[in-house]
């Protein structure tokens, strides 16, 4: 009965209102509306932050490793963009050196926290129920000892101080709230029937945990996940702040920042203020971008 | 009849917990002693220093006798128990005297510091919890979020450092470190003044972590039933979050408490080296620093047994304000 060349546009026409044309809009509303609620601007300045460690040496307009004894302690200026520390270092040339350290003990860190981790709850997860609460209690355990306690006994174990010590040291010490998650999530989808049917056809616990649990669980440990590498930066700074961490010559934000309370008796402000600023500013910067992939809850309208 | 079986179960109970506390206690030890006898490092070296290089082998060998470190690990370690036992916790390597009498006038001043940062986090905690949640959704509760997020991830050494930069050395308010000026021990004015640095920095990186699991904890008690209806009888905002919605939340708020311990512990660790208060978190920094393992491993057992001994404690303060959390519901072993 329709007919063929019928304008369909024409039939449901809208009389009465003006037509708006709306297209070229939408697709600036569509950028904006897709980036809302996004960590955009902390992602911006982590890039650049980790941009400039990478490009560190082209960055640099001193060598890194002189010590320029006729400027001590020279406040920010043109010649030292950051001014220099006690040992007569350029602050501006060593900054992203040292940031390179950093970042890479937090990620190596993090790495190490989310292996052990994972790895942990999943055993504990999928075996038994004595089993299974016994390696939860003796991570209770663990993990009610204040952890820089830990720390201090394993800096002793650790003769060498590096990156990789570093990064073993805060790592080891620091994956009990990551297996805790990790287990429980594990715990309510190990009785599903494609487990049961990958543990029956003889796919082993690696199997199953690769293709089965760590998909099902990823969503959750993400947060938890990003936001270990802020705190094991935090845990580095803090140790090579107290003079068991990194030692000076190994560059790093915590490294550095030792040299802070010679830089009270000498009341140089910058060599304490910068170097904690970028150590702070990548720090939230991380810390949003984990608090973006933590899982919402919508809560419905107060009753207050 | 039923009063003794009360009695029964009760003292079964608290048999219960002492099991438990010493049994962390055992793997405490046993923990931390394999640790600091597994580190590199020649203990010999810390406690003589250079002497070492004057001493012939044998006075080496009877030094070592003498400390204890001749045997293999598993007879040392029956040793320093049963010493322990006795009190007799061994010599610190680097202040050459028993370890006890190291640590003994320091721990008033770490339990001072700590508690009282303790209560005025938890304080604090609990009041701007609510004052946020009475201003949900407001420029006020979300500005209080920023600065406290901000705050929490700033490193709290550097937080200290940036603190002594302004408030003792530019403008000379505050002393930068010790815990009472030489000869003033008793003065309470003066050890105040010591105290507030320090405190504030304990303060201000752990006060928005709590804080912010109390008011997403009370977020979502305001949205229940109960709420609107003490609405409709006509109570003000403030009685309904105050008297019923808190109320209802303080178990949560005592856990809280409980696991926060050894988060707060550790943060006295840190504050008390970066203001040089004579704590015993301090002197953990430096006996890691110097090797000095007999004193840390007892400064680790003591810190374990406050923080163990708390969380059982609250255990208990929970299980009476809120039947739900009875021992019925844990996991059965």
């Amino acid at each position: 009965m329709v007919a063929k060349n019928y304008d369909f546009d024409e039939r449901f026409k809208i009389v009465g209102i003006k037509e708006i044309k709306k297209e070229e809009k939408t697709r600036k509303e569509g950028i904006r509306q897709r980036l809302e609620g996004k960590p955009v601007i902390s992602a911006i300045v982590l890039t650049f932050i980790v941009l400039a460690c990478i490009f560190a040496p082209v960055i640099a307009n001193h060598d890194p490793s002189e010590y320029y004894l006729d400027a001590l302690n020279t406040p920010p200026g043109r010649e030292y963009i950051f001014g220099t520390d006690s040992l007569g270092r350029d602050l501006f040339s060593i900054m992203f050196y040292g940031g390179r350290t950093s970042l890479m003990i937090g990620v190596l860190g993090a790495a190490i926290v989310t292996v052990i981790g994972t790895i942990y709850g999943c055993i504990s997860g999928t075996s038994g129920d004595k089993v299974d609460s016994l390696m939860m209690r003796a991570m209770e355990l663990c993990g009610s000892i204040p952890s820089i306690l830990l720390i201090l006994i394993l800096t002793a174990i650790f003769p060498a101080k590096n990156v990789f010590s570093m990064s073993i040291i805060v790592g080891i010490t620091s994956w009990f709230a990551l297996a805790r998650i990790v287990r429980s999530e594990v715990r309510q989808i190990r009785n599903s029937e494609y487990v049961l049917y990958a543990r029956c056809v003889g796919g082993n616990f690696f199997y199953v945990m690769k293709r089965h649990l760590i998909p099902n669980f990823i969503s959750s440990i993400m947060f938890v996940v990003v936001s270990s590498v802020g705190a094991c930066i935090t845990t580095e700074s803090t140790l090579s702040f107290l003079g068991l961490g990194l030692p000076l010559d190994i560059l790093s934000w915590g490294s550095m920042l030792s040299l802070a309370n010679k830089a009270l008796i000498m009341n140089t402000w910058w060599v304490i203020v910068i170097p904690g600023l970028f150590l702070v500013i990548t720090l939230l910067c991380i810390t949003d971008i984990g608090n973006y992939l933590r899982k919402e809850v919508n809560r419905r309208p107060s009753n207050l | 009849m039923k009063v003794v079986l009360k009695y029964k179960r009760l003292f079964k109970k608290i048999l219960k917990r002492i099991g438990t506390f010493l049994v962390a206690m055992f793997l405490l030890s046993v923990i931390s002693f394999g640790l600091a006898r597994l580190a590199p490092g020649d203990p010999l070296q810390s406690f003589y220093g250079d002497q070492l290089d004057t001493m012939t082998d044998e006075e080496k060998e009877m030094a070592r006798e003498r400390l204890g470190l001749g045997d293999n690990v598993v007879v040392q370690y029956v040793k320093w128990i049963n010493n322990a036992a006795k009190g007799n916790f061994g010599i610190s390597f680097k202040y050459k005297m028993p370890v006890t009498k190291v640590v003994n006038p320091l721990i008033g001043n770490s339990l001072l510091l700590g508690i009282t940062a303790y209560v005025v986090i938890f304080l604090l905690a609990t009041v701007l919890a609510v004052f946020c949640v009475l201003h949900e959704e407001h420029f006020i509760d979300r500005l209080i979020c920023k600065i406290g997020t901000i705050l929490y991830y700033t490193p709290g050494f550097w937080l200290g450092v940036v603190l002594v930069l302004i408030f003792s050395i530019n403008l000379g308010l505050f002393p930068s470190s010790g815990a009472y000026d030489v000869g003033k021990a008793n003065d309470i004015a003066n050890r105040i003044s010591h105290m507030i640095l320090p405190l504030t920095v304990m303060i201000a990186s752990h006060l928005w972590y709590y804080a912010y699991m109390i008011r997403n904890k009370l977020l979502d008690e305001v949205r229940k039933d109960y709420v609107l209806l003490a609405k409709v009888k006509g109570c003000s905002k403030r009685e309904i979050v105050w008297k019923h919605c808190l109320r209802n939340v303080a178990p949560t708020i005592v856990s809280i408490m409980a696991i926060s311990i050894p988060h707060v512990t550790g943060g006295t660790v840190v504050v008390e080296s970066v203001f040089n208060y004579p704590g015993i978190g301090g002197l953990a920094v430096e006996s890691a620093k110097y090797h000095d393992y007999n004193l840390l491993i007892v400064i680790v057992l003591i810190t374990g047994a406050a923080v163990f001994a708390a969380g059982l404690i609250a255990q208990s303060i929970n299980e009476e304000i809120d039947p739900r959390m009875k021992e019925r519901s844990a996991i059965k072993w």
